[in-house]
């Protein structure tokens, strides 16, 4: 389903992501872990479309990623911090995205049924915590209802409680058959959760497989707790 | 509590040398200093004025003398008919038309240029001993108008302010909350979003001169040229701004690059009435065609037709730097 060959993007020599070849089958929930600066964000940024590779080729359901105007409606992404238009309502935000993928307007009801977010329906995202945002982040980003959803550190800075929810929220999806990539910097917290794992470190993949083949291996060891 | 502060007064002025504030600081005393010298000062030696005389028009033998001697005060041009010699006053090619009826014409009564050329022509015929008045009359092709004079600078400086301090702010604050990147993830296409910037910006600034029309009362009638001649400069000055945008991470930034740009643009363009060097260099501005095709628009009821050359030229510096932001917006600039 997704096809990535060579993808290389390099931040001043140093850092970035340095050819990466993986494939994602249908349905699969892989957390990308890593470090600061392994090139986890990069990659989902360029799977996105925020950054542009350097070299490399993606495809998603034979599509290539150039084709922004079509990719689009495979992918949503969430991002680690939450870019709405803050000044604006909760709904306001959702319709201006919904206008641009021409959705109607029943979709943003079911979206905001489903985020819980009635009560927060004309209020200013500005005024909303941190969760609450986040939650809106994110029902932005399957407004479309994409096959593939990015997720960029989704539980950064939340609290225990809404780590927990959206980790609910990450079966939900993989339940209705979504393919999920999301990344994360603190693996315990994902042991149960994903179906395949992947390892960057400085930019290259060192480990692919199932969650429990990765903490039963010494890399665990020698990344996190050396 | 006097250390806090001036822990703090540090901060402060480590935040403006982050964000680049602190260029305005030397920017602006560098840039008055530089116009300074462009504009004439009055130790300058001046320059002669362009004095027009009909060809095949009886004039005294005097006056032709005195003025062919005179080439440090008067360069004398011949034009064929009045009429040329007024469209070349209009163009600035001519300061003054001399009739054998001794009838002087200018563009402005009170002008500087007038008050010389009165002055020159004076001290001619005191020299030349000659108890006849040359000239017994001063038409003037513009009439003055206080109120009606400064609207050509107000629109200006409030296009320039739409192109060069909201636009750039506006498009740096989306790149810098990263909702420009979140709308990249729609199908919206990036001309789609370069448009509706443009598109905004002229609304902005033609809003602006249409609320000073009705709130200024100027006496000036608004037609067709006129709305034209707004829409190219604010396009140009949108498109321009929606530029300065892109070549900037943030928002303290872009207003930094706003003003570094809107000064040299606003202050040559209005002061190049008063300066012949400016005169000079201020046609290399998109500024100085739009201020004098709204003078020419306002007050000597031009058609656009006839400021082709200063409408190509904002139309082009316009599609330019579409085209500029255009590349880098599908670059993902700073973004």
């Amino acid at each position: 389903m997704i096809e990535i060959q060579n993808l290389t993007k390099v931040y001043k020599g140093t850092r970035g992501l340095f050819p990466t070849s993986f494939k994602v089958e249908k349905g699969e929930l892989i957390a990308i872990v890593g470090h600061n600066g392994a090139g986890k964000s990069t990659l989902l940024k360029i799977l996105s479309n925020t950054h542009l590779p350097d070299s490399g080729s993606v495809l998603i359901d034979g599509i290539d990623l150039s084709e922004r105007l079509k990719m689009v409606r495979k992918i949503g992404f969430v991002s680690e911090t939450p870019n709405l238009y803050d000044f604006f309502s909760v709904e306001y935000n959702f319709k201006l995205f919904a206008k641009l993928f021409d959705i109607k307007k029943e979709r943003i009801d079911e979206i905001i049924k489903e985020f819980n977010l009635e009560n927060y329906r004309h209020t200013k995202v500005q005024n909303l915590s941190k969760g609450l945002k986040q939650r809106v982040n994110i029902g932005r980003s399957i407004l479309s209802d994409p096959p593939v959803i990015l997720f960029d550190e989704p539980t950064s800075g939340l609290d225990f409680e809404m780590t927990k929810e959206v980790f609910k929220l990450l079966r939900e999806f993989h339940a209705s058959g979504k393919t999920i990539l999301f990344t994360t910097h603190r693996p315990e917290e994902i042991k149960n959760l994903a179906t395949r794992l992947m390892v960057l470190h400085k930019g290259k993949v060192v480990f692919d497989g199932k969650p429990s083949a990765y903490f039963e291996s010494h890399l665990h060891n020698e990344l996190y707790l050396q | 509590m006097i250390k806090n502060i001036l822990t703090l007064i540090q901060n402060d002025l480590a935040i403006a040398v982050k964000n680049k504030t602190i260029f305005l600081i030397f920017f602006i005393p560098l840039f008055v200093f530089f116009t300074l010298k462009i504009v004439d000062s009055k130790n300058e030696t001046a320059h002669a004025m362009n004095l027009g005389l009909i060809n095949n028009e009886a004039y005294s033998p005097v006056v032709i003398q005195s003025l062919k001697s005179s080439d440090k005060i008067f360069n004398v041009i011949y034009v064929e008919t009045i009429e040329e010699g007024k469209n070349e006053i209009r163009q600035k090619t001519l300061d003054g038309l001399l009739l054998n009826t001794n009838e002087l014409i200018i563009l402005k009564k009170e002008s500087l240029k007038t008050i010389s050329m009165i002055e020159g022509l004076y001290s001619l015929q005191q020299t030349a001993e000659n108890k006849k008045s040359w000239v017994s009359s001063v038409t003037a092709l513009q009439s003055t108008d206080i109120q009606k004079d400064s609207l050509p600078t107000w629109i200006l400086m409030m296009v320039l302010l739409v192109g060069f301090v909201i636009m750039p702010s506006q498009v740096a604050e989306e790149k810098e909350k990263k909702l420009l990147v979140s709308l990249l993830q729609t199908p919206m296409r990036e001309i789609e979003w370069l448009m509706s910037k443009i598109f905004t910006g002229m609304i902005l600034a033609t809003a602006s001169i249409l609320i000073l029309h009705l709130i200024g009362n100027f006496h000036t009638g608004i037609n067709l040229n006129y709305i034209l001649i707004i829409l190219s400069g604010s396009f140009c000055f949108s498109s321009y701004g929606v530029l300065l945008g892109f070549l900037c991470r943030n928002q303290a930034s872009a207003r930094i690059l706003g003003v570094i740009f809107y000064l040299p643009h606003l202050l040559p363009s209005a002061l190049s009435d008063f300066s012949r060097k400016l005169d000079v260099v201020a046609p290399l501005l998109p500024s100085f065609h739009f201020y004098e095709s709204i003078k020419h628009i306002l007050f000597d009821q031009a058609r656009i037709g006839s400021l082709g050359v200063a409408t190509v030229y904002m139309l082009s510096v316009g599609v330019i730097t579409f085209a500029a932001s255009y590349f880098l917006m599908k670059k993902r600039w700073l973004m």
